[in-house]
């Protein structure tokens, strides 16, 4: 008797996926006010519908050495948009890009046109119009087997201690999660609205910008903005919040 | 010349006469306070919204000064009675020749 339930204790290890946060896993929109989720709710309130309008007129814009517009090739966004923020990162002709990084790559393959800097108006207006596309759908993180070895690289970074405050992001954001820091909850990190309206930010902000501003938090070195490491870390947190649903683009306080 | 900004505005396209309706007014302004400064130590020159007005077929209905403590894109959420088929006018004026004008209509039943 003892041997079988040791057996179906085995196979429920086994069935189990490598992320069993599926019923616990929430989102940082049920930490807030009621004002600040109808503000994130009602696109007439979000203030990030402005880089919403300003990403519909760069998706048009042909001043550029090829002539070419995104339009162009990709046509209404609304459609071919449609769930690409939600399998970024991915790797692209060998390279680990995220959507900032793949907007930045067709800018200097397909338009001839420098890259954007990160955080610039221009590429967070591409990036919040083309996350707000995926609005409402599920996280469907890449099942790429190449992308395995930047996962597990971005699982390292993730439990690794960093800073002079030697902590690691597990430590508050798993172990920790719901805790306070502060006077602030500390949410379960789960990356389902960037580009975020951030009200501290007073602007929408990449999740390159959040993660810097978490390692600044413990004292350590920023990554570079566009660095593997970030990108690697990016992937890690989606394939933990596969599945969830996309807020972008998010208010928070 | 006049620096401008996008602006969105929410209000019924219908009301009944006497009905009192919300309208939902936001701008795009950074809303630079004035107080902060560059990395190099340099002072970043205010740059704010001033003075916010909606008029109602010509008559003022709300008007607000913002100073420099006010958030980026300022939101206004009021109310007006409905009076007149007519427009309202949405006037956001501020530092460095800034000025934005939204025009909207509302039909009276």
């Amino acid at each position: 008797m003892r041997l079988l339930g040791q057996l179906a204790l085995l196979g429920l290890l086994l069935a189990a996926p490598i992320f069993s946060y599926a019923d616990s896993r929430i989102s940082a929109y049920a930490l807030m006010s009621p004002s600040n989720q109808a503000m994130q709710n009602d696109m007439n309130l979000n203030p990030a519908m402005f880089w919403i309008m300003d990403g519909e007129a760069l998706w048009a814009d042909r001043n550029n050495p090829s002539n070419k517009a995104c339009v162009d090739c990709h046509r209404d966004a609304k459609q071919s948009m449609k769930g690409v923020s939600a399998t970024f990162p991915k790797r692209v002709q060998g390279k680990l890009l995220n959507l900032e990084g793949q907007i930045n790559q067709c800018r200097t393959t397909r338009q001839q046109l420098p890259t954007l800097a990160y955080e610039s108006k221009p590429l967070l207006a591409l990036s919040t119009l083309i996350a707000y596309q995926s609005r409402g759908l599920a996280i469907a993180a890449s099942r790429d087997s190449a992308l395995e070895p930047d996962l597990q690289k971005g699982k390292l970074l993730y439990f690794q201690r960093m800073g002079q405050l030697n902590l690691s992001c597990a430590q508050c954001h798993d172990e920790r999660a719901g805790l306070k820091l502060a006077g602030s909850v500390i949410p379960q990190a789960h990356p389902t609205g960037y580009p975020i309206y951030r009200l501290e930010w007073q602007n929408v902000g990449s999740l390159q910008r959040r993660l810097r501003n978490c390692m600044s938090g413990v004292r350590a070195e920023q990554y570079a903005y566009g660095s593997l490491e970030l990108s690697q870390i990016e992937l890690y947190l989606m394939q933990r919040a596969n599945g969830m649903r996309i807020e972008s683009p998010a208010v928070r306080p | 010349m006049s620096r401008s900004s996008r602006a969105v505005i929410t209000l019924p396209k219908t009301a009944k006469r006497g009905e009192v309706f919300e309208i939902r007014a936001i701008v795009q302004h950074e809303m630079e306070s004035g107080f902060r400064h560059t990395e190099q130590g340099v002072r970043v020159a205010r740059d704010i919204i001033r003075e916010f007005v909606c008029t109602y077929n010509g008559k003022e209905v709300f008007r607000s000064e913002l100073h420099p403590g006010i958030g980026s894109n300022p939101l206004f959420i009021f109310y007006a009675k409905a009076e007149q088929s007519g427009s309202l006018e949405f006037k956001w004026t501020g530092d460095d020749n800034y000025l934005t004008i939204v025009k909207q209509t509302i039909t009276v039943l």
